[in-house]
């Protein structure tokens, strides 16, 4: 009965669109692209298509403003926007054609091309889906070697470009690193717990200009940018000798910080405390040791070390001061006797004071004396067997010297025996 | 003296021009083994001083960094504030320390070979196969006069020749730098030669003194070769301001073949410099036909300062000096020369760029007021 019933069914059957339509019965017979086709305009209105992407993202993502506050919404665990429109061409969709003037030239060669359905790209979807992925997770910022700074990706001992140009002048050949930077937290009765950071930065030319500056702001960035600004604002000039190193050794301090600072030969590097090593490095100071005692802090240690640059004397003020010849005397060139500085009067022997400081490095740390730390043995040294060690291993003092002159002279290390016996080899040679 | 060059190449090639001088240039050494001995001449003190001056000591060469020092690593200079005679003390002691580092190697003739024989023992035949070496290392005797002794095995003992007694004498009291087994640099031809192109005469010269005695043939075969090569290749500046200018100029004096140094001072204008060069060959070997004139004027030049480059005021004194010097010059072109042509041709140079500063230093003197 059933049967019966689809089979009428399928006899009696009427195209519906018919009714609606004018147009006669036989037109069935043709074949078109479109089955199903209306004149009645009908919208798609989903969810999906009634706002803009950024909102119904940011409905997914919002914090509200205590949470904001509180530093929520950002960092790792945060939910990252992905603009769905990447990966995406348009003209290539679900169903691959073919759209001439739109994806493909009109007229290639001399044939007219015209639309048509290519083969399914069946990994399309799985492509998109990857794309997406990767661009979700919270990247860690990677930084290269060499614009890394004291520690990790922070900031402070990271280089942020010269300052920015006043009016017609630009900072050529300026560059400044962070010293410091840190967040500031204080509680108000108005706003309540606010955020601030504050930067310290030291800009230079590596040619005696250098400065240091402050910076206060809301966001990171703009601290660095204000301190950076103000630190080009407030350059002072320092006079290197010989482009390479101070003058000569000094104390300073500043608070409860006080630095011993000594002038070296080239070739020792920045043997000092890392800011002071990047204040160095700004001014174009390249050989120099310093000691930091006390207070360790940074922005104590800037400014003592940037005051007792300042008073620095030059080798001729030195002399102008003491009225004597500055002579220099150089290991290298056997302690020949350099007059660096002369004065315009020289004084006699008789004219000097019995009491007066003569020695330089005395006359210049203003009578201060450095401590000179004990050198305590090696904690192997004062075990019980080191003697013994040394006694046996004076057997051996020599050996790899000999080893090495034997390789010179001969080639191998041997010695008369093996051309005395030279059926006699070593268990490797046989 | 041999100057013989040997397979000289030169491709023509496309605008590149490819030039392959010969390795081995055959200079024939030539020691003092003769009849004549250099000593008496070298070590006396007209000699010495003249060559002292002839060495042209620049200070800023004398006292510079040098990387075979005892020095692992530099170290931060030292000031002191000195007074104006306390500085002139450092400098007095300075001008010590530049004589001592350029003190000359002395120039002495070879060794005469031992051949002392203490005894002859037919007995001892037999005893043995080997030699025995006898060596007497009490401390504070002299190398030299250390008593070195051999047994042959035929009985005879004698005293040991020169190559046994230094290599004992290497071995029991070393100096450092000094090898037991000669250095291939002097030994292998080809490795000296290779550092004679090189122009490396300081290093060898200065290694040539600590591995043998001044009195030892082939230390005087490596500095009479080294001293010709520098000769052939006019290098003299690469020795001036060093210990060794002294003995190659009295090298080069000696055998009759500074004219190539006298040209050299002539073209770089070093005229009281010439003079010196004619007082040394007067002195070595006294053949200048104006030697008067030449023992008046060389103590006249010596006290004066060491011209290191040329100066633009000279006063009337300089001048005077300075013209008896070219009158000098010209009779020693006439008379004495061997590359007449040439030292003419360099001193008419001379004569003109002198002509310059002379007028030069008046016109200064005379817009300063005479002062």
């Amino acid at each position: 009965m059933a049967l019966k019933f689809f089979s009428l069914r399928h006899l009696v059957r009427i195209p519906i669109n018919s009714v609606n339509n004018q147009t006669p019965l036989y037109q069935n017979n043709i074949t078109h692209n479109l089955t199903n086709f209306s004149t009645s305009s009908i919208a798609c209105v989903t969810f999906f298509n009634k706002l803009p992407a950024e909102k119904l993202w940011k409905s997914v993502t919002s914090v509200s403003n205590a949470g904001a506050k509180k530093g929520r919404g950002k960092g790792a665990g945060r939910i990252r926007i992905r603009d769905l429109n990447r990966g995406q061409v348009i003209g290539v969709g679900k169903i691959n054609m073919l759209w001439p003037g739109l994806s493909a030239p009109v007229i290639r060669g001399r044939e007219l091309l015209k639309q048509h359905r290519l083969p399914d790209d069946p990994e399309r979807m799985e492509k998109l889906i990857k794309l997406r992925d990767s661009m979700t997770k919270f990247r860690r910022f990677k930084l290269s070697p060499i614009e890394r700074g004291w520690s990790g990706a922070k900031m402070p001992g990271r280089s942020i470009g010269p300052p920015d140009p006043v009016g017609d002048e630009e900072f050529i050949g300026f560059d400044t690193k962070v010293l410091q930077l840190r967040s500031l937290l204080i509680m108000k009765g108005t706003l309540g717990r606010t955020r601030n950071y504050q930067a310290m930065v030291v800009t230079g030319n590596g040619n005696g200009l250098a400065g240091f500056g402050f910076g206060r702001a809301k966001e990171a960035l703009a601290a660095l940018r204000k301190a950076k600004n103000r630190a080009g604002k407030k350059l002072m000039h320092f006079d290197i000798y010989n482009g390479h190193t101070i003058f000569h050794d000094f104390f300073t301090a500043f608070g409860k910080t006080k630095i011993f600072v000594q002038k070296k030969n080239e070739g020792y590097g920045l043997r000092c405390h890392r800011a002071i090593k990047e204040i160095c490095q700004a001014i174009g100071i390249k050989d120099m040791w310093a000691k930091v005692e006390g207070s360790g802090q940074l922005q104590h240690v800037v400014k003592a070390f940037f005051i007792g640059l300042l008073q620095q004397r030059t080798h001729q003020q030195l002399a102008e001061e003491k009225k004597l010849h500055l002579v220099e005397y150089k290991a290298e060139n056997a302690y020949y006797p350099t007059v660096v500085a002369s004065p315009s009067v020289v004084r006699t022997k008789e004219e000097i004071p019995r009491d007066e400081t003569l020695d330089f490095v005395q006359y210049v740390m203003n009578d201060k004396v450095m401590l000179r730390r004990k050198k305590f043995p090696r904690f192997y040294q004062t075990m019980p067997h080191y003697d013994i060690y040394l006694k046996k291993f004076e057997r051996y003092r020599n050996h790899e010297k000999i080893r090495h002159n034997l390789k010179t002279e001969y080639g191998t290390v041997k010695s008369f025996l093996n051309d005395k016996y030279p059926e006699a080899k070593s268990e490797q040679e046989a | 003296m041999h100057k013989n060059t040997r397979n000289v190449i030169i491709h023509y090639n496309n605008l590149q021009i490819l030039a392959i001088s010969s390795r081995k240039l055959s200079i024939v050494p030539s020691l003092y083994d003769g009849e004549q001995d250099p000593g008496p001449k070298f070590f006396c003190s007209g000699v010495q001083a003249l060559l002292k001056r002839l060495t042209r000591p620049d200070f800023a060469k004398v006292f510079r960094k040098r990387t075979n020092s005892n020095l692992p690593f530099l170290k931060t200079p030292k000031y002191k504030f000195l007074t104006n005679e306390e500085l002139d003390a450092e400098i007095s002691k300075a001008n010590k320390t530049a004589a001592w580092l350029l003190q000359m190697p002395p120039v002495v003739k070879v060794h005469d070979p031992i051949n002392e024989v203490f005894s002859k023992d037919p007995a001892l035949v037999g005893y043995d196969s080997s030699k025995y070496v006898f060596t007497d290392i009490t401390f504070g005797v002299p190398n030299e006069q250390r008593l070195i002794v051999e047994r042959d095995p035929d009985g005879t003992l004698q005293s040991c020749d020169h190559d046994t007694r230094k290599r004992l004498n290497q071995i029991y009291f070393p100096i450092q730098g000094r090898k037991v087994k000669e250095p291939t640099m002097f030994s292998d031809e080809e490795k000296f030669h290779g550092l004679l192109e090189e122009e490396k005469y300081e290093f060898i010269l200065d290694r040539a003194c600590i591995q043998y005695e001044p009195n030892e043939p082939t230390y005087q075969k490596v500095t009479s070769i080294t001293y010709q090569h520098v000769d052939l290749k006019t290098n003299f500046n690469m020795l001036r301001s060093t210990r060794h200018f002294g003995p190659m100029a009295f090298y080069l004096t000696w055998h009759q073949s500074m004219d190539n140094l006298m040209l050299e001072l002539l073209q770089t204008g070093f005229v009281r410099e010439t003079v010196l060069l004619m007082g040394l060959r007067q002195a070595i070997h006294e053949d200048i036909a104006f030697a008067d004139e030449l023992n008046e004027l060389v103590p006249q030049i010596l006290p004066t300062p060491v011209q290191l480059k040329k100066s633009e005021n000279l006063s009337e004194e300089d001048i005077n000096l300075d013209n008896k010097c070219i009158d000098c010059v010209v009779k020693y072109i006439t008379k004495n020369s061997a590359m007449k042509s040439q030292q003419e041709l360099a001193l008419q140079g001379f004569r003109e760029e002198y002509q310059q500063l002379v007028e030069l230093s008046r016109g200064l003197r005379k817009a300063h007021g005479n002062v």
